[in-house]
């Protein structure tokens, strides 16, 4: 058998001790996930984005636009000194001016403006036919709006509306629920299932 | 209340439900869904030597639910001769991502840098998309094992995303979106996901505005893909433990609900 299949085999179960009851076995390797996991996306940001990004450009191609984002970087690290602290907002600036520029049309677009047209939907196909999804989700939409609306008392037919609104929020957190449970549950078949075949080697 | 004791039991069951599904080697077929269908019969059409890009979005932890579907949509686009760009816009997913390309490509004796390349990953994953947009070549200068991208005979034939049929997302959180939102509306690009099954509500909006071609969810989704393929995987071995877990936890929900109700009774008659 592998060394890694046993080390991760081996590990599998203490980190399951944990139902048991808390123990040193289950905290040793939950320490060992987090600072593995830390040190590989430490090495891969440190490869991807400083040596290739800033060290082998200036140095290896002699790029030195690279040192205005080496000193932007840099800055950030000034938080460090109550002193100099005020230097972090340049870059921080710099970086949620650039990140709304960019963000904001792509966002109103794909969140909004597409997502608005997709509720609008003709309640009679192509077809000649009468769309019942339209109809489910017209109504959805407006008795889900209608209870996040806060400027009018829900009482009345404004009530009614937002009760019928609460009734659709909880058929979507039931399925989110109910996918979430099927995500967990793969997870611990996904474990079981190495167990079973890769470390005990029984089916 | 729950003591220590019931906890223990609850736990119990379910390992000894779930270990007893596999053993006892039940085999249940699903019927493909149809955005599973959806996205092998696009997979399916596309010809011989097109190009697609499929993007590795996820940590570790999602493996079991997003391998299946990954090995699965792997290979079968191998399979059709299709030709992949690899990469990965979160920094787990990076070996992840060449090792899956590496063995789906080795069983079907596919060729590296011809056949299928993997770019390794970019930080700042907006400024990514968007540059690959512009040129794939200028983001990834160099693939994942240090070759330059312009010697890469399949990259040879790829600039940006005009070359590009359309990108698979494997991811366990929003990184998809990311591809939706920056990709799709400028550059028209198509995008297929093969999302873990928590993640599947929050991407509905997404499919009913048309803004995401298709998606392969969750385990269900990989077995129902590989009866597709018909090449049987993790996805449809798990099927059996999947649903008595889920059966399991119903009759907990069941049993939680008949025990409240009583006690509440009780209670009330105190």
């Amino acid at each position: 058998m592998e060394l890694g299949v046993i080390i991760a085999g081996l590990l599998t179960l203490a980190i399951y001790s944990f139902l048991y009851r808390d123990n040193p076995v289950y905290r040793m390797a939950e320490s060992l996930l987090i600072g593995l996991a830390m040190g590989y996306v430490l090495v891969i940001y440190w490869q991807t984005a400083f040596m290739d990004r800033i060290f082998t450009p200036l140095f290896s191609l002699g790029d030195f636009w690279v040192v205005i984002p080496l000193i932007l970087g840099l800055l950030m690290f000034s938080r460090f000194t109550k002193k100099y602290s005020w230097l972090s907002r340049i870059p921080i600036a710099l970086m949620i001016g650039a990140g709304a520029g960019v963000s904001m049309p792509a966002m109103l677009y794909a969140r909004t403006l597409k997502q608005m047209s997709a509720s609008v939907m003709p309640l009679i196909n192509e077809n000649g036919a009468f769309n019942i999804e339209a109809l489910v989700v017209a109504v959805g939409l407006i008795s889900t709006l209608a209870y996040f609306y806060f400027s009018r008392e829900h009482k009345g037919l404004m009530g009614r509306t937002a009760k019928l609104g609460t009734y659709f929020l909880m058929i979507f957190f039931g399925a989110t629920f109910g996918y979430t449970v099927m995500s967990r549950m793969s997870m611990l078949i996904g474990r079981i299932d190495f167990l079973l075949t890769d470390f005990l080697h029984v089916l | 209340m729950i003591t220590l004791k019931t906890r223990w039991l609850i736990f119990s069951g379910l390992f000894i439900i779930v270990t007893l599904s596999y053993i006892l080697k039940i085999s249940m077929v699903s019927q493909p869904s149809p955005q599973v269908e959806k996205s092998f019969d696009y997979l399916e059409t596309l010809p011989e030597s097109t190009i697609i890009m499929v993007s590795f979005d996820h940590e570790a932890s999602a493996l079991p639910e997003i391998q299946p579907i990954s090995l699965a949509l792997l290979r079968h686009a191998f399979k059709n001769n299709l030709r992949i760009v690899g990469l990965s816009l979160f920094a787990e997913g990076t070996a992840i991502g060449y090792r899956l390309l590496n063995k789906t490509a080795g069983e079907l004796g596919k060729k590296y840098g011809q056949d299928y390349v993997f770019l390794g990953f970019k930080p700042q994953h907006i400024a990514a998309i968007l540059g690959m947009g512009e040129s794939i070549k200028d983001v990834f200068p160099e693939d994942y094992i240090g070759n330059r991208s312009d010697t890469i005979p399949l990259m040879m034939s790829v600039s940006n995303y005009d070359d590009i049929d359309i990108v698979i997302s494997f991811a366990d959180g929003d990184r998809t979106v990311y591809w939706i939102e920056y990709a799709g509306p400028r550059y028209g690009q198509q995008v297929m996901a093969g999302l873990t099954a928590a993640m599947i509500t929050s991407y509905d909006p997404y499919l009913a505005s048309g803004q995401l071609y298709s998606v392969v969810g969750g385990l269900r989704g990989a077995a129902e893909y590989e009866n597709l393929l018909g090449k049987t995987g993790k996805g449809n071995r798990s099927m059996p433990a999947q649903t008595s877990a889920h059966l399991y936890v119903i009759a907990l929900i069941i049993a939680g609900n008949i025990i409240y109700f009583r006690n509440r009774s009780r209670q009330g008659r105190g």
